[in-house]
């Protein structure tokens, strides 16, 4: 299995030789080229199944690193195309891999007869090479080149049905807020490479960079600025507020882009990084407290949003935010595993839910839930599917999504043991936000399952092509959580999996260990105390927690009875969120965040802004050099009415390069009045040039 | 070709051009399309001639002059006829005979009114060998002649074959040029008489400098940095720009971007930097500054330009200023950076005037909102290649842009010559806002995209019979097209011919 690593680098160039295949030959093939795009991704995934399984038993293992110098960057730098394979890039190109081939052959039954179908594989496959491009990366330039393609991919694919004004704006709302917080990737990666410059010639180099971090080689200003830099691009790229804005408008998309790009894949980009830095990251309190904060506030917050949208890609898209939201508070209280195991799970049971609603979609012609109801007759596999993928994002027992939720909140719980209040916040603030997300996924299934059908159409179950990738993920949806529970192996786990040799030997160097669970902190730190910490970043194979356990299963069951209780019978008319008064009109505003980015940011920019520079330029700085012309002008006009004509008058030598001479005739090619100047500077220069041949003669 | 003996070769590929335009000249006007194909034998057989040198180039030492020629010519003023060609002009040389070639195929089937390409087409050879002069000369005097050649053909050229108001536009073009270059002729003197008076040649005043006090340092840059600063054009010495591009033929426009300013770039690195250091040191906080703005505010005019043309032409603005940034850095890195920078900037923005030219020839309106919309659909072929290059303008990753914005910022984080102890906090704002310039260029290039390529064609254009691109377009613009990709992909085609030239700029700065 080892020699898989060695062809590492064919998992994303097989992708790339597919997007150029698929766009030149597709439109030639029976297929349209998906054949193409499956065949690659799809060998793409066997030799990341075998980098996963060599890692996987490995355990830890060290970092298998290759790269090329593939181009010098002046001063004796070095920018390298290499490939860093552990754990994680396993892991993400697991995800990755398994994602776009379940949308690859999805699609071929749920775009077919589109317009752009030979277009649409073509992106597909060059989004799945820039983001395992990003993945493999050795090194933060390298990171931040996949990051930007796939953010144009995410651009070109949301606004694929570009003739409707609506759908380019989601476009460009979508490159652009994340390009904004791309200044801060950019910088970041600026700022953290400068650190590096008096100690390697690679200065991208990310297994250097952590090594100088842990060993205490990068200053203080270094790694807070460039890691909180950093973070900003992760919070627009990984939709946490308040840069989450383009996520829901991104549902413009053909729903598999949104399955594989707005929920499984792209917007985990974010995280991953911080994974991958994830040891930068922990020298420094502040910016974990920065991203625990944000993580928090997001994952509530974003939750809510779900609560009133009666659009089901809407509520998909702000469960997504919501989860996302989940992993960055793990980041930042310290759960690395838990951060990368929710990624990982949620990629499967987000992508099962995105597709599923495709299936219903694609059934009823509408992507709202109003329009749907009684589904499940019509469409069992969708609804069993979906069913799950809803109950593992609720973090109902024994999914995916219960494993790896929970491993977040214990994080939380531990870092509360250590003292920090985000601690606190992520357990009870996460357990709150899974009360929401259980009600709005119930909300959801009553609506499209339950009740009266209300579409204007006959539901059909979609065909084989669509109903076979639900069931592969329907299955990982419970099956991924299984790498990491109480069930999982001590030595054969996720963790092991997914963790190196530094971050095995990890800590944090501002916990206190000694303090851990001592009595200072007890006071602040949940009720649940079963975990214990000894300030390192690995937590150790989970165990059950019967009273976390409890909690969770009641808040279930009160979420689940409540909105059966709303939607269980039939479709309420109005819907009972949207009549919670100022509470419904915050959440139908979203919160004004839309709104302000919009009269804050855009209009002043590039209605006022923009006029303001363009006058300035037109009238105030190309005044001055009119001005400036006019005067010099004048000032010639002087010279050949004074010096000219009384004191050289006569004088046939002057004459000939007298400014006259040439604006009469400069005159005869052009009109308008600046040509006398013209004349007069041309006639200075050869003046003055005759003059300093004169006196080199001498 | 051997780089050591084979100096004529240089010689004669400068001359030929210029060797053409005479030729041209004499043949009789009515042979309209043997006059158009001389133009394309004649660029073609230089462009030849040029990759034969680029092909004996010796790569492993591309910081020593190769290719030389140097005899007497001016006794009297010790003037010297002296050429060569390292890893810093070769890029530019290539890029000058590349765009001329290509813009003398477009024109074989393109011209503006009135014609006259016997007129049109000598011009652009004469202005061709101006253009490669500047990047050979190493004699201060044969630069400044070769800088100053330039001026004449492209102020014809905007003033004759130019749009509604292109009076205005030529000789704003070529006063505002010429007053720089008095400046600079004024300061190339005092460098002159202040080393010695004894040579023009610019590797001998490098390796003489630092020479003259504090204050001769100062106002010698002043004057060199005016007439290089207006050529480039850096904010707020820009305002001729505009004018000059939307007004100027779309050749015009092509080697104004393509080559033109790139001659104020140039000329910084090979001439104002080494001779003068302790001044160049001194500016470069300023230069910073200005090109950051720059940046900014260019892309911010573009976000108010109603005119596709205009539009590109500001954004000459800000991406210039990208590579002053570089300059500023004082360091290898952004000394790479900018003539890198260089290059993309030629090779993206020249193919984005062709596509406005195009645009023109199609719509016979470059208003944005007169086209309306739905190119994609009327015109597909165009529309991917509009959104390619717009994508490559904007500095996407992978291809040509990118590397020149972002190694000049990162570059500019730590800046060389001393700058770090006293300026770190300024450059770090520089970076900064020069960051969130890349999210203006995003945008204003989306904007523009979303309002001609996205949507549906307007009523009036629905049934207007309007061709995509053309044979003669796919000729010309491909080698344009491959180069955005090759360098985006392959930053060591440009990076790995510099390197060992840009080591020696800063050796002089004593960085």
């Amino acid at each position: 299995m080892e020699a898989f690593l060695d062809y590492a680098w064919l998992v994303p160039v097989l992708p790339l030789l597919s997007a150029a295949l698929i766009a030149r030959f597709g439109k030639l093939l029976p297929g349209g080229g998906s054949e193409i795009g499956i065949a690659a991704v799809g060998a793409s995934l066997v030799i990341s199944l075998g980098i996963a399984w060599h890692t996987f038993m490995q355990g830890s293992p060290e970092p298998f690193e290759r790269s090329l110098e593939w181009s010098p960057l002046g001063g004796g730098f070095i920018f390298e195309l290499g490939m860093l394979v552990d754990g994680l890039t396993a892991m993400m190109f697991v995800l990755v891999g398994v994602v776009s081939l379940m949308v690859h052959i999805y699609s071929r039954e749920y775009m077919h007869g589109e317009e752009r179908f030979t277009y649409f594989y073509a992106m597909l496959s060059l989004f799945t090479f820039s983001m395992l491009l990003l993945v493999i990366a050795n090194n933060t330039l390298q990171a931040v080149i996949g990051w930007e393609l796939v953010g144009l991919c995410s651009y070109l694919l949301i606004g694929f049905y570009w003739e409707e004004k609506s759908n380019q704006d989601a476009a460009n709302k979508a490159f652009l807020t994340t390009k904004f917080g791309d200044v801060g990737l950019i910088v970041g990666v600026i700022v953290l490479s400068a650190g590096m410059f008096e100690l390697t010639d690679t200065p991208f180099n990310i297994g250097q960079t952590i090594d100088a971090a842990v060993g205490g080689q990068l200053s203080e200003t270094t790694i807070v600025l460039g890691m909180l830099l950093i973070f900003l691009g992760c919070v627009s790229k990984s939709g946490q507020m308040p840069l989450h804005v383009w996520l829901p408008d991104a549902m413009a998309g053909p729903t598999p882009v949104s399955a594989l790009i707005h929920a499984a894949t792209m917007v985990t980009a974010g995280i991953f990084l911080l994974a991958r830095l994830f040891p930068v990251v922990a020298q420094s309190a502040t910016v974990m407290a920065v991203i625990a904060v944000v993580g928090v506030i997001t994952l509530f917050f974003g939750g809510l949003l779900a609560l009133v949208q009666d659009d089901i890609k809407k509520v998909l898209a702000y469960s997504t935010v919501s989860q996302l939201g989940y992993m960055m508070a793990a980041i930042g209280v310290g759960g690395y595993t838990a951060a990368i195991f929710h990624l990982f799970t949620h990629g499967f049971f987000k992508a099962l839910l995105f597709l599923g609603s495709g299936s219903l979609i694609h059934a009823v012609h509408s992507n709202n839930m109003s329009d749907m109801g009684g589904m499940r007759k019509a469409m069992p596999w969708t609804y069993v599917t979906f069913v799950i993928g809803s109950l593992a994002l609720a973090g109902f027992p024994l999914t995916a999504g219960f494993f790896s939720k929970d491993e977040i909140l214990i994080a939380g719980e531990i870092w509360a043991g250590y003292g920090f209040a985000t601690g606190n916040l992520v357990y009870y603030v996460g357990l709150a936000a899974a009360f929401v997300t259980t009600f709005y996924m119930a909300r959801a299934v009553f609506l499209i399952f339950f009740g009266e059908n209300r579409s204007h159409h006959a539901p059909h179950e979609s065909g084989a092509q669509m109903v076979a990738p639900l069931v592969v993920l329907a299955v990982l949806s419970i099956a991924s959580g299984y790498l990491f529970s109480p069930f999982s192996g001590d030595e054969r786990n996720f963790e092991q999996w997914t963790a190196t040799p530094v971050i095995e030997e990890g800590v944090f160097p501002f916990v206190d260990a000694g303090t851990a669970l001592g009595t200072g902190t007890v006071a602040s730190a949940p009720v649940v105390l079963a975990a214990a910490g000894d300030g390192s970043i690995l937590h150790g194979p989970p165990k059950w927690h019967p009273d976390l356990l409890a909690i969770v299963l009641v808040l279930f069951g009160a979420a689940v009875a409540l909105a059966w209780r709303l939607y269980g019978r039939q479709f309420p008319r109005p819907d009972p969120t949207s009549q919670m008064g100022v509470f419904t009109r915050v959440l139908d505003n979203k919160y004004g965040f839309d709104e302000a980015g919009y009269r804050f940011v855009v209009v002043p920019v590039r209605d006022h802004l923009s006029r303001w520079a363009t006058w300035s330029s037109n009238v105030v700085i190309d005044g001055m050099v009119a001005g400036t012309g006019r005067s010099v002008r004048s000032l010639a006009e002087a010279t050949y009415r004074v010096v000219d004509q009384k004191v050289i008058d006569g004088s046939v030598n002057g004459a000939a390069f007298s400014a006259a001479w040439w604006s009469e005739r400069l005159k005869r090619m052009q009109t308008g009045d600046v040509q006398r100047y013209l004349g007069a500077l041309v006639a200075g220069v050869i003046v003055l040039v005759l003059a300093i041949v004169a006196a080199s003669g001498n | 070709m051997d780089p050591a003996s084979a100096g004529w070769a240089l010689t004669v590929a400068l001359f030929l051009p210029l060797l053409g335009a005479g030729i041209l000249t004499i043949m009789p006007a009515r042979l309209d399309r043997e006059i158009r194909l001389a133009a394309v034998g004649i660029t073609a057989v230089s462009f030849a001639l040029v990759s034969l040198i680029a092909l004996g180039f010796d790569y492993g030492d591309s910081g020593r002059l190769q290719f030389t020629t140097d005899v007497g010519w001016i006794s009297a003023i010790d003037a010297r006829y002296s050429i060569g060609i390292d890893g810093i002009s070769l890029p530019l040389f290539f890029l000058t005979y590349l765009l001329t070639l290509l813009c003398a195929i477009y024109t074989t089937k393109i011209l503006p009114s009135p014609g006259k390409p016997k007129a049109f087409l000598s011009l652009m050879l004469m202005l061709q060998t101006g253009m490669a002069g500047t990047f050979v000369a190493f004699d201060l005097i044969l630069f400044f002649i070769f800088w100053e050649l330039v001026l004449v053909p492209m102020f014809f050229m905007i003033g004759m074959w130019g749009g509604p108001r292109r009076d205005y536009a030529s000789v704003k073009f070529f006063l505002y040029t010429l007053f720089g270059s008095v400046f600079m002729l004024v300061a190339f003197l005092a460098i002159y008489f202040q080393a010695g008076a004894t040579t023009w040649n610019i590797q001998e005043l490098s390796a003489l400098a630092p020479f003259g006090s504090a204050t001769f340092q100062t106002w010698a840059f002043l004057g060199i940095f005016l007439g290089f600063a207006i050529k480039v054009p850096m904010w707020p010495f820009h305002t001729w720009l505009p004018d000059a591009h939307t007004e100027a033929p779309t050749v015009g426009s092509v080697l104004l971007a393509g080559v033109l300013l790139k001659m104020g770039t140039y000329g910084f690195v090979r001439i104002a930097l080494p001779i003068l250091p302790e001044g160049a040191v001194r500016f470069a906080p300023l230069i910073g500054v200005l090109a950051v703005i720059g940046i900014v505010y260019g892309s911010l005019c573009c976000l108010a330009q109603t005119d596709v043309k205009r539009l590109i032409a500001f954004s000459s603005v800000g991406h210039m200023g990208f590579v002053m940034l570089g300059i500023a850095a004082m360091n290898e890195a952004g000394i790479q950076a900018a003539l890198f920078g260089n290059i993309a900037h030629g090779v993206i923005t020249g193919m984005l005037f062709f596509l406005a030219g195009s645009l023109h020839e199609r719509y016979h309106t470059r208003e944005i909102a007169e086209i309306g919309g739905g190119l994609l659909i009327k015109l597909p072929r165009y529309g991917v290649l509009l959104t390619f290059v717009a994508v490559a303008s904007l500095g996407l990753p992978g291809l040509a842009g990118f590397w020149g914005e972002f190694t000049a910022m990162w570059a500019a984080i730590s800046p060389g010559a001393g700058l770090m102890a006293s300026y770190e906090g300024l450059y770090l704002t520089l970076v900064i806002f020069a960051a969130i310039g890349t999210v203006l260029t995003a945008g204003y290039f989306l904007w523009m995209l979303q309002r001609v390529n996205l949507g549906r064609p307007l009523e009036k254009w629905a049934d207007e019979p309007l061709d995509d691109v053309m044979a003669i377009e796919w000729v010309s613009w491909t080698p344009l097209l491959l180069l955005i990709l090759a360098l985006g992909i392959f930053p060591r085609l440009i990076f790995g011919v510099q390197d060992a030239a840009v080591s020696q700029i800063i050796g002089f700065l004593g960085g």
